[in-house]
């Protein structure tokens, strides 16, 4: 049976991958911050001063949601073999 | 066999707000270099500067009544109790059982002063100030406690409690029999219930309080086999639930140079083999280094496990530790000790 590269399906399955990408990187994200952000909160009830370098460390792991957002801005609008395949 | 537990995703976030705090509540700790230097000062600047610290709420609040070493007595247990008891208010869950169990420790301290108190005739006021509400028992439970008449009123109030079966074994005049077997119910409770638990956290936890019972029971082999006790009393003295109990049981009655012999290799013996000689006149001194050792051990542990229990442990054991050392400076400073002597009896980690 021949495969038959249907550009609607292709560009819709680019489209879930591009969700999934962002989408897991920030799941992934939220497991890392809930301890920080639970121990950040109990240093700065103790010594309010933290709270400065505490907000930089908790958001330490949301950096990571940007490469997830990276790709799925390649995978959507910069990859050229699928972009030349979708694009009529 | 040591069973292998795979802690549940997502587990060791239950110890990260608690973590977090009792590392910050570290760092308001008294440093070790400050201690020589209370040791120079008059008392008055010693409340100045307590101040200074964590303790000004209680110097504050209580300076209005007691002065000099009364004030830094009460302020220090004052804030002790305060300290403990936000640990346990503050932490849910496993974290916040677990240190209740720790804690009652101060329920068994709290009733051996009642006791002792009513015993020797102590007065209500005078007992107090010695309480440490840091337990389940509540102040207002206390004070109520205090204000009954004699040991057996107190010793009935227990009725139906854990704590029944230790106390029934009061004979009217001797309270060392008693004594021992709160401790001996503190620590079995605490195996049964921690133990129990099969956390990962509970196993951490008994692991250091097996320590513990071996330095303590150490402590009274030091003690006991210095004054050449027989090797029964002793071993009835001794604690058991510590790793160490069989071989430290066998040590009992040993002639004091051949225990000392006995001792090398141990994990704990570096921290005393400098001073642990035959002609050891001062048994308070290897004390002191021995409980140094617990605390360090109890901050090593927290390295491998940094969001467990052994942190806010760690925390607790160093708090304790601190309050002991001032009160031992002020007690020692106002009976004109010299101030090497106090110096020995003062814990450093």
């Amino acid at each position: 049976m021949a495969v038959v590269a249907d550009a609607g399906v292709l560009y819709g399955l680019l489209a879930v991958g591009a969700g999934l990408a962002t989408g897991l990187a920030g799941i992934g994200a939220g497991v890392g911050e809930q301890g920080i952000g639970a121990a950040v909160v109990g240093v700065v009830a103790e010594e309010p001063g933290f709270l400065g370098k505490g907000l930089f460390l908790m958001l330490l792991p949301e950096t990571l949601i940007i490469f997830g957002l990276a790709v799925s801005l390649i995978l959507m609008f910069a990859w050229t073999p699928f972009s030349a395949i979708v694009t009529p | 066999m040591p069973v292998l537990r795979l802690p549940k995703f997502g587990k060791p976030v239950k110890y990260a707000y608690i973590t977090g705090r009792v590392r910050a509540m570290k760092t308001k700790l008294i440093p070790a270099e400050m201690y020589p230097r209370m040791m120079s000062m008059e008392m008055a600047e010693i409340a100045r500067y307590l101040e200074e610290t964590q303790y000004k709420d209680e110097i504050d609040a209580l300076s209005k009544d007691y002065s000099g070493t009364e004030l830094i007595e009460h302020a220090t247990f004052a804030n002790l109790a305060k300290t403990f008891r936000k640990l346990a208010e503050v932490s849910i869950d496993e974290p916040a059982f677990l240190i209740l169990e720790y804690l009652r420790r101060w329920d068994v301290w709290n009733i051996k002063t009642l006791l002792r108190g009513k015993h020797y005739g102590a007065s209500e006021t005078e007992i107090m100030k010695y309480l440490v509400p840091a337990g389940e028992l509540s102040a207002e439970h206390l004070d109520e406690l205090a204000k009954k008449e004699t040991v057996q009123d107190i010793i009935s109030a227990f009725d139906g409690t854990d704590y029944a079966s230790a106390l029934a074994q009061y004979d009217g005049k001797n309270l060392a029999p008693l004594e021992n077997a709160l401790d001996k119910l503190y620590y079995f409770r605490m195996e049964r219930s921690v133990g129990g638990t099969l956390s990962v956290g509970g196993g951490l936890l008994l692991k250091y309080v097996r320590r513990e019972i071996d330095i303590r029971n150490l402590i009274t082999l030091f003690r006991m086999n210095k004054a050449g006790v027989d090797a029964a009393i002793i071993q009835e003295n001794l604690i058991p639930g510590g790793k160490l109990h069989d071989e430290l049981s066998r040590m009992a009655g040993q002639p004091f140079g051949e225990f000392l012999r006995g001792l090398e290799g141990y994990p704990f013996w570096s921290s005393i083999s400098d001073i642990a000689t035959a002609d050891v006149d001062a048994i308070s001194r290897i004390e002191a280094r021995l409980k140094a050792y617990l605390i360090r051990y109890a901050w090593a542990l927290s390295n491998y496990h940094p969001l467990s229990i052994l942190p806010v442990l760690g925390y607790m054991v160093s708090k304790e530790t601190e309050v002991a050392n001032i009160r031992k400076i002020v007690r020692g400073k106002e009976a004109g000790l010299p101030a090497e002597l106090i110096e020995e009896q003062v814990v450093v980690a």
